[in-house]
């Protein structure tokens, strides 16, 4: 691998590891091009889709180089590594392009604190339940029901990579596990519970995001999220009233 | 009155979980949920004051795309983080759940209901943020030419 390849190569890198953490196709095509000049491009041609990165640079001896990068990946949204990345393509004038393949691993190995995940859950569960009209039990409830979800997020997506039948399966059981919960607890109220909870799940910014990118200008990067999200909705929607069909049919 | 404030600070604690949930520089928290609550304080006093959905959406996502503007070029970070725990609080999550509920429940007419409410949320939402955010960036490209 010569050189010019191996810019690509460390390119191709920081836009993967760019859109794991869930920032906007506008950002990735941007970032990539700032550093490809600051490495002597003379001309980058970038295309950037939720699953393919295709880039070209030009040099300035007028020499192309190509290549393409197939992404597998699941998103992680994690605003620690978008500002620490966006941080690295900034500040990457001083540094020679070994040393930016250096960083720009050191950045990608450490992985967020599983507690701060779990506190976060737990509290924008409860605090959801709360704000649309729960009880301060309902709050703790979901809250506790939300533990759950990010431990499912955290080791069944794992084992469970397609993302329909994830939303399918895990609203299901967090649904009846909820029914049962209200059933042997009279006192606390299952629609606020799932309401907070499923402002843990939905997809409502993705899509959003999504729609923004059409409008902007991704419109092929935008549609293709779109479908995508909106799949997850109709998958999250389809397991709750899958769990409320069957709880229904079984005590009403 | 109580009702309010009790709603911005539940607000303010989902925006808060959010944030945390993914992964937020600890030193950043504070703007970021901020955001989600002044946001909601729009939308409620819109919709006082109009009575119309969908431009108090419209104009709380518009004022939280504004914010996290211009909370990123003060605190020098990327203007996501603070989008994203901004307009949380306008994502339709009961809409959602009622059109589910009434679903099942055979009532038809609910379901249209509040499907319709989601699609506003959702449009609303996403007209807001998009429109300010071009509007940044129209003014900011011009700098970064010169």
């Amino acid at each position: 691998m010569n050189e010019k390849q191996y810019l690509i190569k460390c390119l191709l890198d920081l836009g993967e590891s760019l859109l794991l953490v869930g920032a906007e196709i506008n950002r990735v095509e941007d970032s990539l091009t700032r550093v490809a000049k600051n490495y002597g491009a003379f001309k980058v041609d970038v295309f950037v889709l939720t699953s393919v990165i295709n880039i070209t640079v030009t040099f300035n001896d007028n020499s192309l180089e190509t290549q393409t990068r197939r992404l597998n990946l699941q998103a992680v949204t994690d605003f620690k590594k978008i500002e620490e990345l966006n941080a690295l393509c900034r500040y990457c004038a001083n540094m020679s392009i070994c040393e930016f393949d250096e960083n720009l691993h050191k950045l990608t190995d450490n992985s967020p604190k599983k507690i701060k995940q779990y506190i976060g859950s737990f509290l924008t569960a409860g605090g959801f339940a709360l704000f649309f009209g729960g009880s301060i039990y309902d709050g703790i409830l979901a809250g506790i029901f939300a533990l759950l979800i990010c431990f499912l997020q955290l080791h069944y997506s794992k084992i469970c990579p397609n993302k329909v039948f994830f939303y399918l399966t895990s609203s299901l059981v967090i649904g009846l596990c909820i029914f049962l919960c209200t059933l042997l607890l009279p006192r606390f109220n299952s629609d606020m519970i799932i309401i907070g909870d499923i402002m843990l799940l939905i997809p409502g910014l993705a899509i959003t995001n999504a729609v923004r990118d059409i409008i902007i200008g991704d419109t092929v990067s935008g549609l293709i999220k779109f479908s995508e999200s909106l799949l997850w909705a109709i998958s999250l929607a389809g397991g709750f009233m899958l769990a409320m069909s069957l709880w229904g049919g079984v005590f009403a | 009155m109580i009702d309010i404030i009790l709603q911005l600070i539940y607000a303010f604690v989902g925006s808060f979980g959010f944030a945390l949930l993914y992964n937020i520089k600890l030193k950043r928290i504070l703007p970021c949920s901020l955001g989600g609550m002044l946001a909601w304080g729009v939308y409620l006093a819109i919709n006082h004051l109009m009575h119309n959905l969908f431009f108090a959406v419209f104009l709380a996502s518009a004022f939280a795309s504004f914010y996290s503007e211009i909370s990123a070029r003060v605190l020098k970070a990327p203007t996501t983080i603070f989008t994203i725990p901004a307009l949380i609080p306008l994502v339709p999550g009961s809409s959602l759940f009622y059109t589910m509920q009434n679903a099942v429940l055979n009532h038809w007419d609910n379901v249209s209901y509040y499907a319709l409410e989601t699609v506003t949320f959702i449009g609303a939402i996403t007209l807001g943020l998009s429109i300010v955010s071009a509007l940044f960036k129209m003014f900011t490209k011009k700098k970064t030419v010169e």
